[in-house]
């Protein structure tokens, strides 16, 4: 099997990749100094200092200190969480299931919402739906996302006082379990409507701000991709072999045009997790995104590799998926070649 | 192999002021200014001009496959002659060519005015195109057994049905699987274990109405080729495909606009033996478009010589290579090489084609001809009879200059 060679060996990189990545990343939050900081407070006599030094291992060499972190984590230990208080390994599920939820929210809204725009507009190019569907695509694209939630929250949460913030009123979260961190889904598992709807309705405003940069970069990169593949001379061979102009789009074009726009999708799931950043900051969500914000300003060591390692791995397995859809699409590529 | 034309007056199509514009921003493009002329059945009719004379906007006429916006149907008509009714067609599809066997529908149509769902009925089934480069008129992303069962499915589905054994009796989602008329849950629902076995069965006579269409057109091991993608095959072998699809439902009418020209000359002339060995089994009269005046006098019984969307002369092979009437066909022929032409003495005819757009009332030869006169500058010239199937727009009497 051809596919499955080429997954396994691009599985088989990956350790390596993780590797380096880590080397540059332990080495570039060393250059700001050591990371004890985030372990001390104003009433620290100095031997206590040395002490604290010790025993999360500061007073070794930089190298020797990467090993001991490499160590850690293949034994499932990723370090101490200054900014938690808590052993990352206990925090970052909670995180990540969070940081998910919004990104899954708006990643799926955007790759079927984008696909469907940049189709309706492409079959209607230069007619009133391809305007329209332009001027929501633009300014998507170049709306900042720090400016446009900023201004959904001034509109929905402070002048109208119709949108929520953070992620869910407390006592709805205390009326049900969370078993998996995803509030939508504990809600299902729970059978409760009003968990589910306030799970729903703080989703929402995040959800837009993410999604809605994404959705135009996917619905402009299919509408000119589709506009193109009308073009082609297949296209008049597949209407003149009497097929209807609805099986000419949906069979021959709109998959053509899929092919260019997979890899603007796996570009875009870098721009959402990018997102997610500004996006948890301005929500108070309380996701990777924050999380990592926070450690970078405190210094927080463990934390930062620990989000690092994450969007590294996720990001190589994301592109990996792409090639392989990819290759799916379009039998002209070869993988592995 | 020649045709005497003048006692088959069975047109299989008629053209008539056919006239198509275009809409640019300089002004409007008279691409096809009122062309006329029959096509009989079995002919190979050529339509041969400079590019930009309007060939292929009058070949694609046929189908209403004009890029409208910007282009503009002014007028005229496209009698289509409906020869028979399509699934009797089929069912004597063995052997084709024998009109007496069957019981005629004869129908006449203005292919212009027909509406989408009409015209989608004769596109592919009783007027088939095969386009210039076989390289683009192939989805790069299916396979040449899924291109080419979508002209079946699309045209034939009750014997498609009647293949698989099945009557009228087969099930809304197997029926719709069969004329790729597939609604949201079909693909679910064909799947069903009740279904799977008549889905495939359905599969299988589809895969066998390809596989007839690709050994008719010689390709070897046409089974294998099904699961073939374009990419892999030889540019020869596309033109094969294409023509197997275009010749699928045997069509009446082929639209070949310059089917051999991406291709080298050896395999244009494969390809060209193999049309017309098609065409004779088949009784299909083919509109051979093409710049190629050689390849024209080989292969078609009746030529039209094109200029400025206009036709200046049309007749039979011998008329117009034998005896040219108009400057421009002469021209032509002096610009074409031949065995006997001697060195330095091919010639061209100087000056470009005129642009098209908004022409005025006079000939539009007028600047390029050696034979231009006061009349032709003020009027415009109409085709005119020299005998009975040959005519010229010409006011000139070329007759004894061509003769030269």
């Amino acid at each position: 099997m051809q596919l499955r060679d080429y997954i396994l060996r691009r599985l088989m990189v990956l350790p390596f990749l993780i590797i380096g990545v880590s080397i540059v990343v332990f080495t570039l939050t060393r250059v700001g100094g050591s990371p004890i900081g985030i372990y001390l407070s104003h009433e620290m006599t100095p031997d206590e200092v040395l002490e604290i030094e010790q025993r999360f291992g500061l007073d070794k060499p930089v190298w020797v200190q990467y090993l001991q972190w490499a160590k850690g984590v293949l034994s499932g230990d990723f370090g101490w969480s200054g900014i938690s208080a808590a052993p990352v390994a206990d925090v970052f599920p909670l995180k990540l299931a969070a940081t998910m939820e919004l990104a899954a929210a708006s990643g799926l809204v955007a790759l079927f919402l984008g696909i469907f725009l940049g189709t309706f507009a492409g079959a209607r190019r230069n007619r009133a739906p391809d305007h329209i569907t332009r001027i929501v695509a633009v300014s998507g694209a170049s709306l900042p996302q720090f400016w446009f939630g900023i201004l959904l929250l001034i509109v929905f949460w402070a002048n109208l006082g119709i949108a929520p913030i953070g992620r869910s009123d407390a006592t709805v979260f205390a009326s049900i379990n969370h078993p998996t961190g995803l509030y939508t889904l504990d809600a299902i598992l729970a059978g409760s409507l009003r968990a589910f709807w306030d799970a729903i309705w703080h989703l929402m405003l995040p959800a837009i701000t993410l999604g809605y940069g994404a959705t135009a970069i996917i619905a402009r990169m299919m509408r000119s991709a589709l506009v193109e593949e009308l073009q082609q001379d297949y296209i008049d061979a597949a209407r003149a072999k009497g097929l209807a102009e609805k099986l000419v789009l949906k069979k021959h074009a709109r998959r053509n045009a899929l092919v260019p726009t997979i890899t603007v999708i796996g570009l875009t799931f870098g721009f959402l997790l990018q997102g997610t950043i500004t996006v948890e900051i301005i929500y108070r969500w309380p996701g990777l995104g924050r999380w990592m914000a926070a450690s970078v300003v405190r210094g927080d060591q463990g934390t930062l590799m620990t989000y690092v390692l994450f969007t590294s791995v996720l990001f190589l397995i994301v592109n990996l998926i792409v090639d392989v859809v990819y290759a799916n699409l379009d039998r002209r590529v070869t993988l592995g070649k | 192999m020649m045709l005497d034309t003048s006692n088959q007056k069975k047109f299989v199509a008629k053209v008539d002021d056919l006239k198509v514009y275009f809409n640019s921003k300089r002004g409007t493009v008279h691409a096809v200014d009122g062309i006329s002329f029959d096509v009989y059945k079995g002919e190979t009719l050529g339509l041969v001009g400079e590019t930009g004379c309007g060939k292929s906007v009058t070949g694609r006429s046929f189908l209403q496959l004009l890029p409208i916006p910007p282009g503009v149907l002014v007028g005229g008509s496209i009698i289509y002659n409906q020869q028979n009714n399509s699934s009797q067609r089929f069912e004597t599809g063995s052997k084709p060519g024998f009109p007496n066997s069957r019981n005629f529908e004869f129908k006449k149509v203005d292919l212009l005015t027909l509406t989408g769902e009409e015209i989608r009925k004769i596109r592919g089934d009783s007027i088939a195109m095969i386009f210039q480069d076989p390289g683009k008129s192939l989805n790069p992303t299916l396979t040449i057994g899924a291109q080419l069962s979508e002209v079946f499915l699309q045209h034939r589905t009750e014997e498609i049905l009647e293949m698989a054994g099945l009557g009228s009796e087969a099930s809304g989602a197997i029926r719709r699987f069969a004329s790729q008329r597939n609604r949201i849950f079909d693909k679910w629902l064909v799947n069903l274990s009740g279904n799977r076995s008549t889905k495939s069965r359905v599969e299988k006579a589809v895969a066998d109405l390809v596989a007839k269409a690709l050994s008719d057109t010689q390709v070897p091991n046409p089974v294998k080729l099904m699961d073939r993608y374009p990419h892999e095959l030889s540019g020869g072998m596309k033109q094969r495909v294409m023509i197997a699809q275009a010749l699928a439902c045997n069509p009446d009418i082929l639209i070949a606009d310059e089917p051999t020209t991406a291709l080298d000359v050896t395999v244009e002339a494969r390809i060209l033996d193999l049309i017309q060995e098609l065409q004779q089994r088949r009784q299909t009269s083919v509109v051979y478009i093409s710049h190629d005046l050689s390849l024209v006098r080989r292969i078609c019984d009746r030529v039209a010589v094109m200029y400025a969307g206009r036709i200046v002369e049309i007749g039979t092979n011998n008329e117009i290579f034998k005896n040219p009437r108009h400057p421009y066909t002469i021209g032509l022929m002096k610009a074409l090489p031949s065995a006997d032409t001697a060195r330095g003495e091919l010639l061209a005819i100087p000056g470009n084609v005129p642009e098209l757009i908004n022409p005025p009332q006079m000939c539009r030869f007028f600047s390029r001809c050696a034979f231009a006169t006061d009349k032709c500058k003020n009027q415009d010239p109409e085709l005119e009879k020299v005998t009975n199937s040959h005519s010229v727009a010409c006011f000139a009497d070329v007759a004894e200059i061509s003769g030269k």
